[in-house]
């Protein structure tokens, strides 16, 4: 199966630090695919990148086999890669369908003017939301009044209206109790289920393990293994502190 | 919406209703036409200026340049008048000097990265002072053409057109804010610029914007203004400043409390200048008026900071 984005010998320098050298990933369509490794391995950087935040110094990147270039977050989001990054950047004081609909609101046309078409906002935050979590029903409530769980949902319904079909969360579980953790995992469930490719960030290594189809270990920049099968979170614990590369 | 949600949302106009009623039991005169009308044109001047700083709360930036601004916009429309330039040719030009200063106000923000409470007082000095240099410290006063002294002066049937422009104002002024993809930008970029540029906002635009509608604001307000009294001087607009800052602020708390809103100016302006008129005309001194504009700005902040307060203990 061809990957749906694959990463190559990608380099990028801070510098004088060499945040990676020569890291590739291969995503499939449809899988859940992890990236882990601990602090200063080149999973942010990776993910950066991936995003079109920064750009590669070397190396190549390619969508269903099409070599890709992103020099902004908005070319990545063209391209259909959505990051939810860690800080989610919603606007906690605004309802959530203003907050799903940020930078593309629907308009429809009054005498000649432009306006906004609140009502469809609305019904269409209402049905990204239904494929997440039926529990929010409200789309005038504020972001400020949900739980980090509900928020991280509010930001993939964004993914999923930008009609992403792979989406990139980076630490979605930091800083989140154990009910609100569940919720997310199952949040990722949902959007493997609706057919999008998801890449995983993520210290939790019991997380990974819950979710992920293959997993990608970093360290200090360069790939360490990537691993298949029934992941415990002990052995990629061990992985990452033994630096072990077999399978 | 239970009895907390209401009192925090209509709660402070109710209290202008119950402020208006008072006056109109108690305060000799202000029943009167005349005096009802001058409230009016009063709330006209104010609401349109604190529209503008509405306007540039929302995208999270401070103008505190806009009646110095608007004194000088009075200034370049008395000077070109008084030097025989065609009044629509001076009009334009003080309602250019306003987007200018509005303009000039952006770029220092988003490019210059100075802070709008800092840029935006040094915009009002040098506003003022150009003001001065124009006018050499005297007002220009003399006998306009009756077309131009119409808006601010002329009646459709028995309502004067600078209420009608306030309410077409208001009007426009409340569909940009709540119902354009333009007003939302706005409001995103004030909430959380990062996530709307991250959203594809142009984020910069929006504050620049934001600062030119008070520009634009000042210099309209400044038509009037010179229209109505015929005559232009330097700091005519003066007292604008904390009038327009307290309309805001008192708006913040009703409506959408917590968040600077057009109607809430509105309401705002007509609450504080009721209490002006009517504190004259119940023969409080002079000075009674500064104090409560003070205890205004404070309690409103106090109120809506809050409101804010619990949002974030409701995390």
């Amino acid at each position: 199966m061809a990957p749906r984005i694959s990463a190559t010998g990608i380099h990028k320098n801070y510098g004088a630090v060499e945040a990676l050298r020569g890291v590739s990933l291969d995503v499939r369509p449809g899988e859940i695919h992890a990236v882990c490794g601990d602090n200063g391995a080149g999973k942010s950087t990776l993910i950066k990148i991936l995003a079109g935040v920064e750009q590669p110094d070397r190396g190549e990147i390619a969508i269903d086999g099409r070599a890709v270039r992103f020099d902004s977050p908005t070319a990545a989001l063209k391209a259909g890669l959505a990051t939810i990054h860690q800080d989610l950047a919603v606007a906690p004081d605004m309802a959530i369908y203003q907050n799903i609909f940020m930078g593309a609101e629907l308009t429809r046309s009054v005498l000649g003017l432009r306006l906004l078409d609140k009502a469809r906002m609305r019904k269409e935050s209402l049905g990204y939301m239904a494929q997440l979590n039926d529990s929010i029903t409200d789309m005038n409530a504020k972001v400020n009044a949900l739980s980090g769980g509900q928020r991280q949902a509010v930001a993939i319904c964004r993914a999923l209206r930008w009609n992403a079909s792979v989406v990139i969360l980076d630490e979605p579980t930091a800083a989140l109790g154990v009910r609100e953790t569940e919720q997310v995992l199952q949040l990722v469930r949902s959007l493997k289920k609706a057919g999008k490719t998801v890449i995983l960030i993520s210290h939790a290594m019991q997380d990974v393990a819950a979710l992920a189809d293959r997993v990608t270990i970093l360290r200090t920049g360069r790939n360490q293994v990537t691993l298949e099968g029934d992941l415990s979170a002990d052995a990629l614990a061990h992985y990452i502190l033994s630096g072990d590369t077999r399978h | 919406m239970n009895a907390k949600q209401i009192v925090e949302t209509y709660g402070t106009f109710l209290a202008g209703v119950a402020l208006f009623l008072f006056l109109l039991g108690f305060a000799p005169n202000f029943a009167s036409a005349a005096n009802l009308l001058n409230v009016l044109k009063q709330v006209s001047f104010l609401s349109i200026l604190a529209f503008g700083f509405t306007f540039a709360l929302i995208a999270s930036e401070l103008d505190l340049s806009f009646a110095n601004v608007c004194s000088l916009s009075a200034v370049v429309i008395g000077f070109l008048i008084s030097t025989e330039v065609d009044w629509p040719l001076a009009v334009a030009a003080g309602v250019t000097t306003g987007i200018v200063a509005g303009l000039l106000n952006g770029f220092l923000v988003t490019v210059l990265k100075v802070p709008s409470l800092i840029s935006t007082l040094g915009t009002a000095s040098i506003a003022n002072g150009l003001a001065f240099m124009i006018t050499g410290g005297v007002a220009f006063v003399g006998r306009w053409d009756a077309d131009f002294l119409f808006l601010g002066r002329g009646k459709v049937g028995v309502v004067p057109v600078i209420i009608l422009f306030t309410l077409a104002i208001l009007a426009a002024a409340l569909i940009l804010s709540t119902q354009t993809r333009t007003g939302v930008h706005i409001q995103a970029t004030g909430e959380n610029e990062e996530a709307a540029r991250r959203s594809g906002i142009n984020t910069r635009g929006c504050k620049v914007l934001g600062l030119t509608l008070s520009g634009l604001a000042a210099g309209l307000t400044a038509v009037f203004l010179v229209a109505n009294l015929s005559s232009a001087a330097p700091q005519m607009a003066g007292d604008f400043m904390l009038n327009g800052i307290a309309a805001t602020l008192l708006g913040m708390t009703m409506f959408t409390p917590a968040k600077p809103n057009i109607l809430g100016s509105f309401v705002g302006a007509l609450i504080i200048v009721m209490l002006s008129n009517g504190l004259v005309l119940l023969g409080a001194q002079y000075y009674i008026q500064d104090i409560m504009l003070g205890i205004i700005i404070i309690a409103s902040v106090a109120v809506s900071a809050s409101v804010l307060k619990r949002a974030a203990f409701a995390l």
